[in-house]
């Protein structure tokens, strides 16, 4: 197994919600990221799945610097970057870079790409202007590019161009970990299976650790090695991919196999699907006890144990490398419902 | 039921004319549910604008029928298009904040809806909209008539402009992307909601979706568009066993699966077409791994293959050994390059 590269603990993002212009008065908060605790690896990618407002990207960009904690701590190699200053942070933060769903917003329209790709290097004052030109040559070549795209500007760009120019940008400082939010989720399927195949080759070649964000599970599954699901601001379970789909242990993540939909017709039509009640409930209140309860599908099979509404579970280890917030995560997992969601998910092959 | 004939759409823009839909045809059966499938600038929204007469500034129908009804819709006058639309047809769109109206309660823009199309009293379309917003599974009817849409969350407005879409019992229900805004469990909910309302109230749908897990889940019948054209058409069934279109399968090849033993995704290389500028020949021949000579320069017009429910447009289609997951492209094949420097061939 590879040395940890990043680890953060107990983290927690508050946002405060405010009303009134002259007289701002804070009136609650958003508990988006409510104590999490992961590792990634030198070299792996382990993603992130959860619906809007489960605060998966929150703690993204809480990862790369962008939303300051409220508490917990974020460490790379050993070393705390949540709270460093000065040319130490700007030395972390070189090494922890982000990939955004919509690469238009990241790229400067009335920029040249290359000047785009070139920025974080000149703000590092990394090499002359010379090796620095080369330099952007050298990315856009790595991201599948042609040279001849340099001076292009982003609305001459494809979708699937802008998206590899984020990514060359991203990869300009040789960074340790890209954290990646929805980075594919807006490409047409065709390209999106481009930047997959990139994303891996990328990862193969320099040896760069993902935090893979995405709400859609198939696209996580292709590429990552581990998966955690959050809901509500934490996460409720923490797998090998494999296992995860296999064995779903909490009821959240067979609700959201469950839901999704597969391409495979016979699949579909032979597929009893658990169809959650409401919406998630909202992370300024959310609700007490175990977070999920008020939508969960086991409770009620379980004659609605009061410890779902009183006690908050906490993240436990099950098995090698595998984590669950759930009660009752045996039951769960040895529900003929779990089965059903899973084997027809096609997880049994 | 409703039946579009070698459709063809095109906008003006300030540089040029975009060939937005280039000779669609379509057939939608009472009661069934044709998905349309395609990604970006296929043009699958623009053909169900057209058919409810609603395209964008600059868009017009260059040639081709709607027949829906016994009418050629795009004969129709203005007024009469208008009592079609809401009456028969309905449509939903993959964002409902820009269909609802932000400064009137939801309650009144569906007695609205109603009160458009039936002569009923206020008090039985205030009625009519508590029945609708309940049989839409949203819970205490009443106290939601008062609320503004963005005091709703995504879901529960898309629940309500079904209600809206449903209220005058249209016969086709046109769904582009209904569910693209909304995470999963909530999708599930809409999807399910959307095919049981549908049934009861016998209407047929045309559903637009670039995800090809809901169109298992949903079409009876699918139509592959790609760079403005119908490219396959079959039955669901047939279309995931056997795709005919290399178009078709590589959608099928590109799309990452959970379950299983992870396998390598197969891009479609290259990216679609410009519009502005289509190749002569077939519009995929550029990112197709198969192509032969004549897919230069000869445009391949949809045709029946397998039986005359499957249609494919293509001069030499896959066979079905070779459309396996994982599987090589013809091995030893190479396609054709193409012939010399052509003009509107990037």
């Amino acid at each position: 197994m590879s040395a940890t590269l990043l680890s953060v603990e107990a983290l927690r993002v508050h946002i405060p919600v405010t009303r009134g212009v002259v007289l701002r008065r804070t009136t609650g908060v958003v508990r988006a990221v409510d104590g999490v605790t992961l590792d990634v690896r030198e070299g792996e990618t382990l993603g992130l799945v959860g619906e809007s407002g489960s605060g998966k990207t929150t703690l993204g960009r809480a990862i790369v610097g962008l939303v300051p904690p409220t508490a917990g701590s974020i460490r790379l190699r050993g070393v705390e970057v949540s709270t460093l200053s000065g040319r130490g942070a700007r030395r972390a933060r070189s090494e922890l870079q982000m990939v955004f769903q919509d690469p238009f917003a990241s790229l400067d329209p009335r920029w040249p790409i290359a000047r785009s790709v070139e920025e974080p290097l000149r703000l590092h004052r990394a090499g002359d202007r010379r090796e620095r030109r080369e330099r952007v040559l050298e990315l856009l070549e790595l991201v599948g590019l042609s040279r001849r795209m340099a001076d292009r500007y982003p609305h001459e760009l494809s979708g699937g161009q802008r998206q590899r120019v984020g990514l060359a940008r991203a990869l300009a400082l040789r960074p340790a970990l890209v954290v990646a939010d929805e980075a594919v989720s807006a490409l047409d399927v065709s390209i999106q299976a481009q930047i997959l195949n990139l994303l891996q080759r990328l990862q193969e070649e320099l040896g760069l650790a993902y935090l893979f964000i995405a709400h859609d599970l198939a696209v996580v599954h292709q590429i990552s090695d581990r998966i955690a699901v959050m809901y509500l601001g934490q996460i409720v379970e923490l797998s090998p991919g494999v296992d995860l789909y296999r064995e779903p242990m909490h009821p959240y993540t067979v609700s959201l196999l469950s839901a999704n939909p597969v391409p495979d017709p016979s699949v579909e039509a032979a597929r009893e699907r658990i169809v959650l009640p409401g919406d998630p409930p909202s992370a300024a209140a959310p609700p007490p006890g175990c977070r999920f309860h008020t939508r969960c599908w086991l409770r009620e099979r379980l004659g609605d144990p009061e410890i779902c509404r009183t006690l908050e579970p906490l993240l436990r280890e099950v098995g090698p490398g595998r984590s669950v917030a759930c009660h009752f995560a045996d039951e769960a997992a040895a529900s003929p419902v779990t089965r059903r969601a899973v084997d027809l998910a096609g997880g049994r092959a | 039921m409703l039946s579009v004939r070698d459709l063809v759409v095109r906008f003006s823009t300030g540089r040029g004319v975009v060939h937005a839909v280039n000779g669609v045809s379509l057939d939608v059966e009472p009661g069934g549910t044709l998905g349309l499938v395609g990604e970006s600038g296929s043009g699958k929204s623009v053909t169900s604008l057209a058919i409810m007469r609603l395209l964008p500034r600059g868009g017009r129908v260059v040639s081709g029928q709607v027949w829906f009804g016994g009418r050629d819709l795009l004969r129709l006058s203005a007024a009469e298009m208008r009592s079609v639309r809401g009456r028969e047809i309905a449509m939903i769109l993959q964002d409902p904040q820009s269909s609802l109206n932000p400064v009137l309660p939801v309650g009144e823009q569906i007695e609205e809806a109603i009160r458009a199309h039936e002569r009923v009293s206020r008090p039985a379309a205030r009625a009519r909209a508590v029945e609708l917003l309940g049989a839409v599974g949203i819970a205490r009817p009443e106290e939601q008539l008062g609320r503004f849409p963005h005091q709703l969350s995504g879901g529960m407005r898309q629940r309500v402009m079904i209600a809206i879409a449903l209220a005058l019992r249209p016969t086709l229900l046109i769904a582009d992307e209904p569910t693209t805004a909304l995470d999963v469990t909530v999708q599930a909910q809409v999807l399910e909601l959307l095919r049981d309302l549908t049934d009861e109230v016998g209407a047929a749908v045309v559903l637009i979706s670039h995800d090809l897990g809901i169109m298992a889940r949903m079409a009876g019948r699918i139509a592959v568009m790609y760079a403005g054209r119908v490219v396959e058409s079959a039955p669901t069934e047939e279309l995931f066993a056997r795709p005919r279109h290399p178009y078709t399968v590589g959608l099928l090849r590109s799309i990452p699966r959970i379950g299983g033993a992870r396998r390598a995704l197969v891009p479609i290389e290259g990216s679609p077409p410009d519009l502005e500028r289509l190749p002569e020949g077939c519009p995929f021949a550029p990112r197709c791994a198969w192509r032969i000579e004549a897919c230069w320069t000869q445009n391949p017009s949809l045709a029946t293959d397998d039986g005359p429910a499957h249609l494919v447009a293509c001069h030499d289609p896959a066979e079905p050994e070779e459309v396996g997951p994982g599987r090589p492209i013809r091995p030893g094949f190479a396609p054709a390059p193409p012939p010399g420097i052509r003009a509107g061939v990037a």
